[in-house]
Parts: structure tokens; sequence; C-alpha cells
């Protein structure tokens, strides 16, 4: 029993040391701060304020406006992307058997820096320079701004949807293309319908990695910066500010050190406990689904 | 069968579109870009990419790219390795399943760069500033979250009746982990590792705020190019750029395709 | 292929000597640009000379020009020893101060530039650095549009007519040399199709009013003409005053209007510069910076000083310039060069290798031949640019962004302008006092 909680730890120890290694000193630090009135004058005698900072940011409008924004940013693109990602995993993975390019094609828009792809849009949405206004003043007379006040979160939905629907895609496919074939052929003989199938078989055994690609898709919308960040920037009046927009611009621009870290550990405290909220729940629906 | 290639054709165009009208503008000539918007080019040239080209006698291409490279590779690799056996002691036997995984995996959530002045200190403490490896330890820790709940995921799929098996064989524990569940993973690990490279690649701020010269990564170096305080951008020769600087991460996840389809046919083949 | 080879090989090699080199004063450029160039010949220049030893001579590094000043931010602050000398901004002086240290100036220095572009480049009463680029803003417009318009008898009416309904006065067509705000209003809605649907654009103008505080700069003339400033004498906020509400209203009129493309709440200076190139903008008020390549992409283009105002025409300035880094491991070297960087042969030679240094009128006239356009910038600067009060504090920034975050707000209709003032108030007073 003793040898076992040795190989435990052994078998722990990489990851552990490792992010005690790069993480410890920052993490411990930055908690430091986030008590204190910290500038970059002050980075080596940060100055004891208790809750101070913590109390600034929760009164802080922005704050809360940069949390709301992030969540139904995170939510809308999570479900968005994992829906049509799904579609195309499965609709089209009878061509995909016989044809293993056609992933490569699909695959693409992931691979462009996110920070790359916001610059992109800048090029594709300028009125005056960009292919989609153009052809929508040519073919409908029509000019929109897609980067106004009013259209401005859903562009950055679409844009983010359509770069990372293809992460989900990918494990969709991975996760279809690992059920066993026999399962379906079985099927098949008991005459039971494609859509019946995908509904009643394939898609509970992907439930695990619906989860996956629901919660990873999540959490990258919610923590979206770059491609935001290089489109519309923190957006006019703050409209498009994500909390890691946020964070970046009250740590770097205004320097507020301090204020910065309190909301990161604020993030970091409501996200681990969003999680494990949700892990509860998904473990309790297993078990009552026997 | 038809309406699925249309289908995948849609797609295909929609999700590439910005792709395509950036790679379409990097062959206009600078006064056609303002003039034309279309995605026809009036008179195809090169003259972008050799703008691009020639600046490299002040910005060496080839350094950038072996360092990115580099660091990349030790932030994709760093954390498969390391999170391999936790994965399989977590999965199998609880180990850090109550508050390590859920720490480390919401590590994600956090802009990571709100840590870039304690690590430049530790960094110009250690001797890892301006480095290769001190820039891919931070990019392995980036990746961590993903690895670890990849392959948690994926050792979680593991019959455990096949391990079991390995056991009466009276196969011991590193044997069983590189010998049984390694190879049953392989396709987490190839997709973790073509993800966590990627975001590597493309990594900028720790890219730029943790090097100065020797260890530059190449979205760091390039970015003069398209940069949009202070100068102008050109548009073509930003296009450019954004198609050359795509175009290693590209090329592996299209080598890496193969082994995630792969493994996709693998699985149903197995069945 | 084989000549690519060549100098790909030739570059290497260079980058190689370079490294191997025994320079020992490292200076941290802006990269990219004109800047660049210009500062890599004064090195060479600078090398040369008998009298720098080996030990001294000037090694130049450039890191990236996305995030500059946010690595330069960081690199200050923890001490940074990769550099001597380094680049700063007149807008970000007092937050850099902290980490740098006052530098001595060449006797010529007064003559070379004047006072007004060495003020950019101080802080506290204190020099801290050499200036080596000046930035303003012109307004440029097309002449073919204009001279049509002044020509034209049939359509003066048309534009008073427009001039009456949406500001209240009749205003007659007039030189762009001459127009006041009201005339630069007056004729973006003339010829914005919103307005006027005969016009040969399609907007009358475009404002670059995405949340940067740079574009904040690019506003700033604007009020500033009405009277406008930061702080009063007295170092109160004033920031809710009529100059600075008249001067938003009016631009909020243009974008209400569709006088500027409905999207350039989110341009900066390259969307900007691409509405103007595509020839569907009449005029617009932007960095000096762009003039080569608006007159490029519209070879009518024609320049002037920003519209005047009540109190006067204006042009904000902003400086860059090199300083001293306080924690430089060669500091002497350092001081050494950024003397000489002073001295009118330096600034003539960077002026000549495409830099744009403010030189006083003087000194311009000795390279006018070359760069007549740095005549124009020197007397500009000195007959029409200003700083706001603050606006080399220590928070200056800051300043910049809370201004832009409710300004663009207001102008982009997520708020109204006495929220957007009352913010600005706040965030003002909280910085500046």
């Amino acid at each position: 029993m003793r040898s076992r909680a040795f190989e435990n730890a052994v078998l722990a120890s990489p990851l552990v040391l490792f992010l005690l290694a790069i993480l410890g000193f920052p993490a411990l630090l930055s908690l430091v701060y986030a008590v204190s009135e910290t500038t970059f004058r002050t980075l080596t005698a940060p100055r004891f304020v208790g809750g101070a900072n913590f109390a600034a940011v929760w009164a802080d409008g922005a704050f809360w406006r940069a949390a709301w924004f992030s969540l139904r940013f995170g939510a809308i693109t999570a479900v968005l992307q994992c829906a049509l990602g799904l579609f195309l995993a499965v609709y089209l993975y009878p061509l995909i058997r016989r044809h293993g390019w056609m992933v490569a094609v699909l695959i693409v828009p992931m691979i462009v820096a996110p920070a790359m792809m916001g610059l992109m849009y800048r090029l594709v949405l300028h009125e005056f320079v960009g292919p989609v206004p153009h052809y929508l003043y040519l073919w409908f007379g029509w000019s929109p701004a897609f980067l106004s006040p009013a259209n401005v979160f859903a562009t950055v939905v679409a844009a983010e949807t359509l770069q990372w629907t293809p992460f989900a895609f990918l494990l969709f496919l991975a996760a279809y293309g690992a059920i066993p074939q026999d399962l379906r052929e079985a099927a098949m003989v008991d005459g039971t319908r494609p859509w019946r199938l995908f509904w009643r078989i394939e898609l509970p055994l992907m439930m695990p990695t619906v989860f996956v690609a629901l919660f990873v898709r999540f959490i990258d919308g919610f923590r979206v910066f770059d491609n935001i960040y290089t489109l519309v920037g923190a957006g006019p009046g703050g409209a498009t500010t994500s909390l890691s927009i946020y964070i970046f611009e009250t740590f770097l621009r205004r320097a507020e050190i301090g204020k910065a870290m309190a909301a990161a550990v604020l993030l970091f405290l409501a996200s681990t406990l969003l999680f494990v909220a949700a892990r509860a729940l998904v473990l309790r629906g297993r078990e009552g689904r026997g | 069968m038809a309406l699925r290639w249309a289908v995948f054709g849609l797609a295909a165009l929609l999700l590439n579109f910005p792709v395509i009208a950036t790679a379409v503008t990097a062959f206009k000539a600078p006064g056609e870009v303002t003039r034309n918007p279309s995605l026809w080019i009036e008179e195809p040239t090169l003259a972008n990419f050799a703008a691009v080209l020639t600046a490299s006698d002040r910005l060496n291409i080839y350094h950038h790219l072996g360092n990115s490279l580099v660091a990349a590779l030790i932030g994709a690799v760093l954390p498969l390795v390391v999170a391999f056996p936790l994965a399989w002691a977590m999965v199998r036997r609880g180990v850090g399943r109550g508050v390590l995984f859920p720490v480390v995996v919401n590590l994600r959530a956090l802009p990571l760069i709100i840590f870039a002045i304690p690590l430049y200190m530790m960094y110009a403490a250690a001797g890892l500033l301006d480095t290769r490896l001190g820039l891919g330890l931070v990019l392995a820790v980036v990746n961590l979250p993903l690895a670890v709940l990849l392959l948690v995921n994926a050792v979680g799929d593991i019959p455990a009746e096949l391990e079991e098996a390995a056991r009466m064989d009276g196969a011991r524990l590193p044997r069983l982990l590189l010998r049984v569940v390694l190879p049953l993973c392989r396709p987490a690990f190839v997709t973790a590792f073509v993800f966590g490279f990627i975001t590597a690649w493309n990594e900028f701020l720790f890219g730029l705020i943790l090097t100065t010269r020797e260890a530059v990564p190449v979205t760091v170096g390039a970015s003069f190019f398209f940069a949009t305080a202070g100068g102008g951008v050109q548009w073509g020769m930003a296009a450019a750029v954004m198609v050359v600087a795509a175009l290693p991460p590209l090329v592996l996840g299209l080598v890496m395709y193969r082994r995630i389809t792969g493994s996709v046919m693998a699985g149903a083949v197995k069945g | 292929m084989t000549r690519t080879r060549i100098m790909l090989a030739a570059a290497g090699a260079a980058a190689l000597a370079a490294g191997a080199a025994d320079a020992q004063v490292t200076v941290l450029g802006w990269p990219g640009g004109p800047e660049e160039t210009a500062l890599r010949a004064v090195a060479e220049l600078y090398n040369a000379r008998p009298e720098v030893a080996p030990e001294n001579r000037v090694e130049l590094l450039f890191t990236s020009r996305d995030g500059f000043f946010d690595k330069l931010q960081v690199d200050l602050a923890a001490g940074s020893t990769a550099f001597d000398v380094n680049l700063l901004a007149t807008y970000s002086i007092g937050r850099y101060a902290p980490f740098m240290e006052p530098v001595t100036l060449s006797d010529e220095a007064e003559a070379v530039f004047g006072e007004t572009v060495l003020s950019t480049m101080q802080f506290d009463g204190q020099q801290y650095g050499v200036p080596t680029d000046l930035s303003l803003h012109f307004l440029y417009y097309r002449r073919d549009l204009i001279d049509a318009l002044l020509a034209d008898e049939a359509v003066r009416a048309r534009y008073g007519d427009i001039a009456e309904e949406h500001l209240g006065e009749r205003l007659e067509p007039k030189a762009p040399e001459d127009w006041t705000w009201d005339d630069f209003v007056a004729n973006a809605l003339y010829f914005s199709r919103s307005v006027n649907p005969d016009s040969p654009t399609r907007y009358g103008t475009v404002i670059q009013a995405k949340n940067l505080l740079f574009n904040m700069m690019v506003f700033h003339s604007w009020p500033r003409s009405y009277g406008a400033d930061w702080l009063d004498e007295e170092g109160r906020v004033v920031v809710d005053s009529e100059a600075w509400r008249g001067a938003l209203e009016r631009a909020k009129l243009l974008f209400d209007l569709g006088a500027t493309p409905p999207d350039s709440t989110a341009y900066e200076y390259a969307e900007a510069n691409a509405a103007f190139a595509s020839g569907q903008v009449a005029a617009m008020v932007q960095w000096n910076a762009a003039a080569t390549e608006l007159t490029e992409a519209q070879p009518d283009t024609a320049i002037t000083a920003p519209p005047a105002g009540p109190e006067g025409r204006f042009t904000h300035i902003h400086g860059l310039g090199l300083g001293l880094n306080a924690a430089a491991p060669n500091r002497e070297g350092a001081l050494a060069f950024l003397e000489w960087l002073s001295t009118e042969e330096a600034a003539l030679a960077y002026a000549r290798a495409g830099g744009a240094p403010g030189l006083a009128p003087e000194t311009a006239a000795k390279i006018a031949d070359e760069r007549p356009d740095l005549v124009q910038v020197g007397e500009f600067a000195s007959t029409y640019g200003f700083v706001m009060r603050g606006g080399t504090s220590a928070e200056a920034l800051s300043v910049y962004e809370a201004q832009a975050q409710e300004f663009t707000g207001y102008w982009a209709g997520t708020q109204d302008l006495d929220t957007a003032i009352a913010n600005a108030e706040a965030a003002m007073t909280r910085l500046l006092q």
C-alpha cells in the first residue's frame, strides 16, 4: 500500500514539479501584488492594502461588463462551433473516409494565428479594400457596418466560430471514427434508420468528447484576446472588452498591477468553481443514466 | 453524395474565406489593393513577396524560424511528457482529481501574460531570458491544460480489462504505461501535439516580452511588416507576410492530418 | 535563384558580423520604417568617427513594433541591461522617466531643434531624450474636388443649403488653407452621399475612431482650437467645457449623418488611409507620416495645416527620441553618443537618411533642397504645435486611453455626451490630481 502511494507520487511529480518550477514564484508574487498597491515603479516594494484591489475590481462596472461579454461570447461560440463541427464531422464522414485530404482543407483556419486572423478580417471587412463589403455593395447596393456597435458582437462571434469550428470538427471526427463499425452494422441490420442510429447509439457514445469539446471551446471563447484585440481593440466605449482584454489593459496599459492581479484571481476562482460544479453535474448525470 | 460534396465545398469556402481573400491580396500591387477590392486580380504580381524577402537583409528570417521551431517543439512535447503519467494515475487511481485537475485545466482560462513581470524577474535571475528553452518552457505551461484534458479523456476511454490482462502477464507499471497505455492513446497524443505546436508557434506576447535578440520567434520578428502603430500598413505586403508566416504550421498541420485521419481510420477498422 | 541565395548568404554573414562586432553601446530603436533606416545611417556615421573608441561604438537593437511600448515597459521596470539607450515618446516620457536618467545635450542642440521640439523630450524640467522624429497633423484634401467646387457657381448654393441645414449657418466654399472647423464639417457633409446624393465621393471625411489612444491625439487639434486643455493653470481637470463639448458634438454630427464611413468607429491609421486612398473621401486630418502614401494613391492630394477655431490654428505634436536607460551597462558611452546625436551634423544626417526630425527654421533651410517637407513640418510645429497641459505627465498615456474609451463610445452611440464627459473627467481627475 505504501509503495502504491509512492508510485502515485512519482506519477504526479513531473507535472507538479514542472508547474511549481515555472509558475510557483510568479503565482506567489501575483498573490502578493493582488493585495498590494503596485505600479511598475514599486515592483520590488509593493505596499500592502488588504482587499482594496478586490473591492476596486468588484465595484468596477467595466469588469462586470467584460465578464458578461466573455460569458456570452464563450457560451455562444462554443455551442455554435460544436454544433457545426459535429454536423460536418458526421455528415462528411463517408466522404472523408475515402478522401483524407478533405480534413486538411477544413482545418486550415485553425492553423492561422488568431492575431493574424483578426488582422485578416480588418482587411476583408474594410469598406474600400475588403472583398466582402465590395461584393455586398456591388450586388445589393448595401454597405453594412460590420464593426459598428450594433453589429460588432455578431461579427466577432462569426469570426471566432469560423476559425475554431475545425477544432471541434477534428475532435468529433476522431470520436466518430472510433465508434466500432460492427455496432453500426448490427443496428443497420436491425433496420435502425440513420437518424435514429445517430441519436440513440452514436451520439451517446460521443458524449464524453462532446463535453470536452464544449468545455475547451467555452474556455477558449471565454478568454478570447488576440483576434478581437487586433480587429477592434477594446471596442467603442469598451463594447468588445473581454475579461482577458480588461486584465491586459489594466495590467500593461493602465499599469494598475494590483487591480489586474485581483481580477485574475477572481477569474481563476470563478472558473475553477464553475468547472468543479459542471463536472459534478456531468458525473451525476452519467451515474443517473446508469 | 453530391449534396455532401456541396456541403463540403460551402464549408471549405466559408471557413477559409479570410485566408483566401488575404492570399489574393498578397498578389495585388499596392495601387490595385486600394483600387480593386474584388477577388479578381487584374495584374498579378510577386512584388509583395519579393519585398518581404528582400527585407530579410534586416530580418534574418531563418534565425526566427529556428527559434520558433525549437520553442514550439518544447512547448508541444513537454506538456505531453509531464501530463501522461499523471493522466493515467488520475483516471485509474484518482490522483489529483480533486484539486490538481481543476487547477491545471483552469489555467487555460487565465490570460497568463499577467505573470509576465515575475517570470521576467525569475528568468533574468536564472539566465533563461532571451533563450529558446525559456520561451519553450512558458509555452509548455500555456499548452499544459489542453494536454491534461485530452490525455485524461483518452486514458478514460481505454477499457480497464485491457490493462488488467497486461498486468496478469506480469508487466510492471512503467512497462504497462509505455507499452500498453501509450500506444492506445496515440490519437490523443497526436491531436494534443498538433494543437500544442500550432498554439506555441502562433504565440506572440510571451515571445515579445521574454526575448530581445537571440530567441525572438517569427511571430514577433515578422510583426514589423504589419504593425499598426506608427508607420502604415501596406496591405499587400502585410498579406504576403501573413501567408508566409502561416506556411510552417500549415505544412505541419497538413503532414500531421494523415496521422490524425490515420488514427481515425484505424479506429474504424479496429472496431 | 542563385541571386536570392547569394543575397540570403550575404544577409546571414552581415547578421553574424553585426553580432561579432565589439560595439558596446546598445541602442533600442523604433523598428521598421524610415526611423530605422535613418538611425542606421547615423549609427554608421558615429562609429566611423575617430574619437569613438571601439568599446563605445553603437550597436542597434530592434525588437517588435507591435507591442513595442508594452515590452519596453516591462524591460525598464525589471531593470533590463539589454540596452543602454532606448526610444521614448512625448506621451510616454512620464511613465518611463523613473527608469531613465536625464541626458546632456550638445551646445548646438537649442539652435538645431528649437525650444518647442526640445520640450517634447522634457519631464519635470529635465531633458530626458534627444529628439529624433516629430509627429504632427496635416489636413489632407483632394485639390481636384475642391477646385471643381470653388469654380462652379451652381453648387455653391447647394453647399450653403447644407451648411445652413446642419450647422445653422450659411457657409461659402473656401480654400482649405482658410478653413475653420465649421468649414471642415460643411465640406465633409457636402461631399457625403448620405447628405448630398450628387457627391462625387461616398464620404466627405474619415475620422479614425477606434478605441485607441493615438486616435485621441488626432482629434485633439480640434477642441484645442476652441481653447480646450486637460488642466487649467491651477491644475484642475477642465474636460467638462464648451470647447471639448463643442468639438465632440460636431464630430458626432459627422458620424450620425454618415459623413465618415459607418465602420470608422473601428478604424485606425491604416484603415483611414485606405479609405482616402480609394478616392471615396474628400478631406481628412491625419499624421504627417501619411503624406507619401496618400499622395501616391491620389496624386491630387494637397496638404495644409489643420482647420482653425476661435482660438487659432493648432496641431498636436509629439516627438520620438532616444534617452538613457538607468540600468545601462555602458553609461558613459551612451551619454557620449546621445550628446553627439543632438549636434547639427547628426540631425542633418538623420534627416538626409529619411528621418523626420523637427528642425528649427535655420537648420531646416540647410537641407531644404533635399527635404522640403521638413521645412513645412518645422514651420507647422513652431507655429501651430501644442502639448496639452499634463500631456507629458506620468499618467499621460492613461489619460489618452480613458478619453479614447469614453469619446469613441459617445461617437459610436453607446453612451451620451454627458456620461462620456463625466467618465472622462472622473478618470482624468484620478490620474492627474
